[in-house]
């Protein structure tokens, strides 16, 4: 890791929060925009690759200082306690300015699970920790043989005395090489129906036994690893919720998440730099183009509407619905259309593969990383058949 | 933003109790199905029932003597007629009175209470949605041609858009001739062919809105046929068994069943935003955009739904007896009227250009 002129540990240095969710919406929007202008550091914006920790690192310093790190945990425990109706603000936010995305394994995923489920010594030692950027997390579910099907997962943990012995592997860890710790599922008990004995644990990388393989994707970055782990020995109490209860756990950790990986923000700046290709490239006047880009931009609208509903019962408090998944189903599948329009207008020369510095109007590197979006969190084929059964209530 | 009275939900509530007396709650088609090709294709004691129930007068004024409501309530109605396959041409009937009343005419009484039939006569080209089209006037006569009035055999008085306003001309004008096409649903979709009819010219602003205005409870027509038909056919998805197993278990089934489900949600957030927009008259240039797209996702829509649950119920989805087939031949009918789709993208294109130039 390259050495840069910040370093956890940060610590937070700011007045406290006001109550951000007695804003109204237009107030707090004015509140983000002001402080992104006036924080971001001079590091790139606007890229569709994840930035390196040491690239990253002097924007998790001012969230850090500034006490902006962990949007939706309670204030009193560091965070801004945003509702979900002003944490779609911020992100909004971020994402028309084009900060990059820090990482945020910890903040997004373990705190909210500590939050709920961890021991008060927990939440003292790893949340603190989070904030100060001492730990970086990485989550540790999908293995080579458990994707879509996870709960076939065969990593192992079995009890030694004060201890749990882990073997196993896991893999398409996103920015794993950054992390210093992992949150594994693993399996607790053979015994029983394969959801019914699984386990949550924390596992420091530095653990003898653990070895980490950077994986490159197809836009040629190590965005992913995966991580071999054997006989590494953790501490009884590096288990988050009840032994053999962790299955249930990280389902329940499913929020407002489930909502905001449908969000339209993908497709919506696509469809703007397919605009941007089609007037370059002289077609933006072409009627069989417009009409497509129309088709399109139709399509978004529609996807922003449905959005809305589901923001509109986060924020009411009714139930999200099982057919939230096509939210995702539908904003992925839109964004990987946009991205195979973008190849196609920027015709012979769509392939070319470009460096940050030129990457805004990327038509291969957006073909490429709409890929994925029909596979994580959920592939599109599981979120079909999600829906049908659960929503559409049709025989499994 | 005006602070929103909640109003529209109480009378959407009220207008959905209502409906029975129009739409058997047992979901019997009994009478939609005896009432294909019949008469004018629909049928004159429902009319007067829907008059009386002040359906027609939705969207009057109520210095009309109409009940004012918003586009909410309207397209919860029509909801409602769309889950029915309600024949009779309320859509039409409602936008009639809409551009009467614009246009300072009154709304006449005989029209509100059902006695007379008065249908909104907008279209001119079957792939176009131009109300001031098919008809010119010249020296107080009108020439040219009017199309797909929906349930047109049926009715006294026609509303004629116009480049210049609309005009109210009786059935039986001189120099009138009216035509009736039947369609594959049941109905007959009229044509209005104009020879030197004299007829009063009146000025009525807002006129393409209110088209636009149908064109969403059209729209909210196609989507509850259509949601209703996905449920009859989730059902047989149920029931019917194959190689000793529900045909519903079936992953190719499951996930095509999932892409319905998923435009009928765009359908209905769609036309649920459209409606809100246009009720708050917030940014009425977008809410008019917001039709064009309501109601070009719910004519995909509809044709899907149609294709898919003939395919899902095999042979006997191909028969007339199975009632799937009226919601198919529906869809197909509908999915036709109030907007075609390359005319709505052109539409929405244009609109959102003219938006651009003025930002």
């Amino acid at each position: 890791m390259t050495q840069t002129d910040v370093q956890p540990p940060f610590r937070a240095d700011h007045a406290p929060h006001p109550d951000y969710n007695a804003m109204p919406d237009a107030e707090f929007r004015a509140v983000v925009r002001h402080f992104i202008e006036t924080h971001y550091p001079d590091i790139p914006r606007h890229l569709l690759r994840r930035l390196r920790w040491q690239e990253v690192c002097p924007w998790y310093a001012v969230l850090a200082r500034t006490g902006w790190l962990a949007p939706t945990w309670p204030q009193a425990l560091g965070g801004m306690g945003l509702n979900a109706g002003k944490h779609l603000i911020l992100i909004e936010e971020y994402e028309r300015f084009g900060c990059a995305r820090m990482h945020d394994i910890g903040t997004v995923m373990l705190g909210p699970l500590l939050i709920q489920f961890g021991t008060q010594a927990q939440q003292d030692h790893y949340l603190t920790r989070i904030l100060s950027g001492e730990d970086i997390w990485a989550q540790g579910y999908s293995e080579p043989g458990a994707g879509s099907d996870l709960a076939a997962l065969r990593t192992e943990a079995l009890r030694d005395g004060d201890h749990w012995v882990l073997n196993g592997q896991k893999t398409w860890i996103t920015l794993g090489a950054d992390a210093n710790m992992i949150f594994v599922l693993a399996r607790t008990d053979k015994s029983v129906r394969k959801q019914a004995g699984i386990s949550f644990l924390l596992v420091p990388m530095e653990a003898p036994g653990v070895t980490v393989r950077e994986i490159e994707n197809l836009e040629g970055h190590a965005e992913f690893c995966e991580v071999f782990f054997d006989n590494v020995r953790i501490p009884i109490g590096n288990i988050v919720g009840e032994v053999n209860g962790g299955w249930a756990m990280a389902k329940a950790l499913l929020g407002h998440e489930r909502v905001f990986i449908g969000a339209p923000r993908l497709s919506a700046s696509a469809l703007a730099r397919l605009e941007e290709i089609a007037r370059r490239e002289g077609v933006w006047s072409d009627p069989v183009f417009r009409d497509r880009f129309t088709q399109l931009e139709m399509d978004l609208a529609d996807l922003s509407d449905l959005f809305e509903t589901y923001v509109e019962r986060l924020r009411t408090g009714a139930p999200i619905g099982a057919d939230v998944g096509l939210l995702k189903i539908c904003q992925s599948e839109l964004y990987q259309r946009i991205s195979e329009e973008m190849l196609q207008v920027a015709g012979s020369l769509g392939g070319a593969q470009l460096t940050d510095a030129t990457a805004r109007l990327d038509t291969a590197g957006t073909w490429l990383a709409a890929r994925p979006t029909t596979i994580f969190g959920g592939s599109t084929e599981v979120m079909r058949n999600v829906v049908a059964r659960a929503s559409l209530d049709l025989p499994k | 933003m005006q602070s929103e009275p909640d109003d529209w939900v109480e009378n959407v509530r009220m207008l959905e109790a209502s409906l029975g007396a129009v739409v058997p709650e047992d979901g019997s088609l009994l009478r939609v199905r005896e009432q294909r090709g019949n008469g004018a294709g629909f049928d004159p004691t429902t009319w007067r029932i829907i008059a009386e129930m002040g359906w027609l007068a939705l969207r009057t004024k109520e210095d009309d003597g109409g009940l004012g409501l918003g586009l909410r309530e309207a397209t919860a109605l029509c909801a409602g007629l769309g889950r029915g396959l309600v024949p009779e041409p309320v859509i039409s009937a409602i936008l009639a009175l809409r551009l009467v009343s614009a246009a300072g005419a009154g709304a006449p009484e005989a029209a509100l209470t059902g006695e007379t039939i008065m249908l909104a006569a907008w279209q001119g080209g079957a792939s176009d949605c131009d109300p001031t089209a098919g008809v010119t006037v010249s020296d107080g006569r009108l020439n040219g041609r009017k199309i797909a009035v929906e349930g047109g055999l049926g009715a006294d008085i026609f509303v004629v858009t116009l480049a210049e306003g609309i005009a109210v001309v009786p059935k039986d004008a001189p120099g009138l001739t009216v035509t009736g096409q039947q369609m594959h649903d049941g109905t007959f979709l009229a044509q209005l062919d104009f020879a030197d009819v004299l007829a009063e010219v009146l000025p009525c602003a807002g006129m393409t809105t209110f088209v636009r205005e149908a064109m969403l409870m059209h729209a909210a027509y196609l989507m509850a046929l259509s949601e209703r038909a996905f449920e009859i056919t989730l059902d047989y998805l149920r029931m019917r068994k194959q190689f000793d197993v529900p045909i519903g278990q079936f992953q190719a089934l499951q996930h095509r069943a999932t892409e319905i489900k998923l435009q009928l949600e765009l359908a209905r957030a769609a036309i649920g935003a459209a409606g809100r927009m246009l009720d708050r008259s917030e940014d009425p240039h977008l809410a008019q955009m917001a039709i064009l797209r309501a109601r070009s996702r719910a004519g995909g829509l509809a044709r899907l739904t149609a294709r898919e649950a003939i395919q899902m119920h095999g042979a006997i989805g191909y028969t007339d007896e199975a009632d799937i087939g009226l919601f198919a031949r529906k869809a197909m009918v509908s999915a036709g009227l109030y907007g075609v789709d390359t005319d709505l993208r052109r539409q929405f294109s244009a609109m959102r250009d003219e938006r651009e130039k003025a930002q």
